[in-house]
């Protein structure tokens, strides 16, 4: 039996399908101009791909963006809020998780769940970009790399200054001016990498953490923002063995399944 | 008496000569790289402006981020007590000053003698000020210059509900594809330095007199809702408001020599 996760994020949408708790399959797509169009995208897709039809699918559950819309439209039954999702998602995947950090396009969360994966405590940032997915876009941007060159081109880093501000339009401008100045691109991402998870930490420092501690989201991809972090926790974060941006679809659909379940 | 003040910002340097209390040249210049030579030739203009030669000046005072560039000052003094000092000097009765910068925002509060009792300063996010506005116009494809002008075409502003620069960006694009006028997103962009000025200056305190200084306070269409929201009565700075930290580097030296 099929159940059914969608999450519309920023930048992506996924969609990810569970047969006993574990996933059948899954597609994520870049955002349409609207969450509707995204969800039913991606869904649409990946039924189409598997030669499935919606009947097929038991329940559905929606988060992240437009989620009550997507309800409304009926593509599906339900809607729970994302941080529920990946609190549920990283549990399920890994059932030692208590602490979540969940860092995508727009906003950043720690998430704490207990022994059953069921909310406990979160932080969210989604007033201030510093901190986000948005910041490392537009620090890649101004650098001239891509997104997901910004983590390894850091590794190759050897005397990354200091950066003096967070503020991502004044960090836009001392990167400009470090470049100027002959600083390698190596190490200005260093530089990036190492403010982001300062960001990151400040909000983690809110709620505390308890092991195990997993990544979600797409700036979990960044290797350089993760392994500085889990310098400053001091923990080694569980790996997800996922893309780490389905994660919260993958948590819509277990609650899906827990809902309607026989 | 013949003093100068030489301030050197984030985005703008000026340079102002004062005879006593009387502007009598004044030069700006955008802050680039090479900043050394250009605070030579920003000081050589304004002398030319004024007809004078450098011995003329009697105390010459630095201020700015980069006041310590400055050859020749006789001493430096911060931003904050240059510009109380403008504020406190040039506009009668004046308590509260507040300064909008390329990179800050700046409240203070002022004594008899302009001297600043206390400040509030933001210089850690961008929100608000200067580079906000520029950025936020700037997408829009509007120069900082033209806003009023634009502004003139509003019917009915835009609400934005962001107040980090990156993130409003995103919103003001969200509705140009919406649809949106772009008269009436820039007059929301106005609105919301407005907004975010007005919030700082609430939790600092008021004043039963104020004025606005620093280049943001040169847009009509920021201070108009400035006005609009704030208790007291708006006093506006009688010069350049871009200066105002200068002349009050140049009234220090007055004060210095008496």
């Amino acid at each position: 039996m099929l159940f059914g996760g969608i999450d519309v994020g920023s930048l992506t949408a996924q969609a990810v399908l569970v047969e006993d708790g574990t996933i059948y399959a899954y597609k994520s797509i870049p955002v349409r101009p609207n969450p509707l169009e995204s969800a039913g995208a991606a869904f649409g897709n990946l039924l189409e791909e598997k030669g499935l039809k919606q009947e097929d699918i038991k329940y559905v559950i929606s988060t992240g963006y437009g989620r009550e819309k997507i309800q409304d439209a009926k593509v599906a039954q339900e809607n729970v809020s994302e941080i529920s999702c990946h609190g549920m998602g990283a549990f399920s995947l890994v059932k030692d998780v208590r602490t979540i950090i969940d860092i995508g396009g727009q906003d950043a969360k720690v998430i704490k769940v207990d022994d059953r994966g069921e909310l406990v405590d979160f932080v969210m940032n989604d007033k201030c970009a510093a901190g986000t997915g948005r910041f490392l876009e537009v620090m890649a941007k101004t650098l001239g790399v891509t997104l997901d060159e910004l983590g390894p081109i850091s590794q190759g880093s050897r005397n990354p200054p200091e950066m003096s501000t967070r503020c991502s339009i004044y960090a836009e401008t001392e990167v400009i001016h470090y470049l100027q100045r002959g600083v390698s691109r190596e190490d200005l991402a260093a530089s990036i990498n190492r403010s982001m998870a300062e960001r990151v930490m400040a909000l983690v420092r809110r709620v505390g953490v308890e092991r195990e501690v997993m990544m979600t989201g797409g700036v979990a991809k960044n290797i350089a923002v993760r392994t500085e972090l889990e310098k400053s926790l001091n923990v080694r974060m569980v790996n997800a063995r996922i893309d780490p941006q389905i994660i919260g679809a993958y948590g819509a659909a277990v609650l899906a399944q827990r809902e309607r379940g026989a | 008496m013949i003093t100068m003040g030489v301030d050197i910002g984030s985005l703008f340097s000026k340079a102002v000569i004062l005879d006593d209390e009387k502007l009598v040249a004044s030069n700006i210049v955008a802050t680039t790289g090479n900043t050394a030579d250009e605070i030579d030739v920003m000081v050589e203009e304004a002398l030319g402006e004024a007809g004078m030669d450098r011995g003329e000046v009697e105390c010459l005072v630095a201020t700015g981020s980069g006041a310590d560039l400055v050859k020749n000052s006789e001493f430096e003094e911060d931003e904050v007590t240059c510009v109380g000092m403008a504020a406190g000097t040039l506009v009668p009765g004046v308590k509260l000053t507040i300064d909008i910068g390329g990179q800050s925002i700046t409240s203070m509060m002022l004594d008899e003698d302009g001297d600043v009792v206390d400040f509030m300063r933001n210089d850690k996010c961008a929100s608000g000020s200067g580079r906000f506005l520029e950025v936020m116009s700037g997408a829009m494809g509007v120069e900082v210059e033209q806003v009023d002008e634009t502004v003139t075409l509003s019917e009915k502003p835009v609400l934005l509900s962001s107040q980090c620069g990156v993130f409003a960006e995103s919103e003001i694009i969200t509705h140009v594809n919406e649809g949106e006028k772009m008269p009436d997103i820039i007059a929301g962009i106005c609105d919301s330095v407005a907004n975010i000025v007005v919030a700082q200056a609430r939790r600092f305190g008021m004043a039963d007199k104020y004025t606005i200084t620093g280049g943001v306070a040169r847009i009509r269409s920021v201070v108009r809702v400035i006005e609009e929201k704030l208790d007291g009565t708006y006093q506006k700075f009688p010069h350049d408001s871009r200066l105002a930290a200068a002349i009050g580097a140049a009234l220090l030296g007055q004060f210095e020599e008496e």
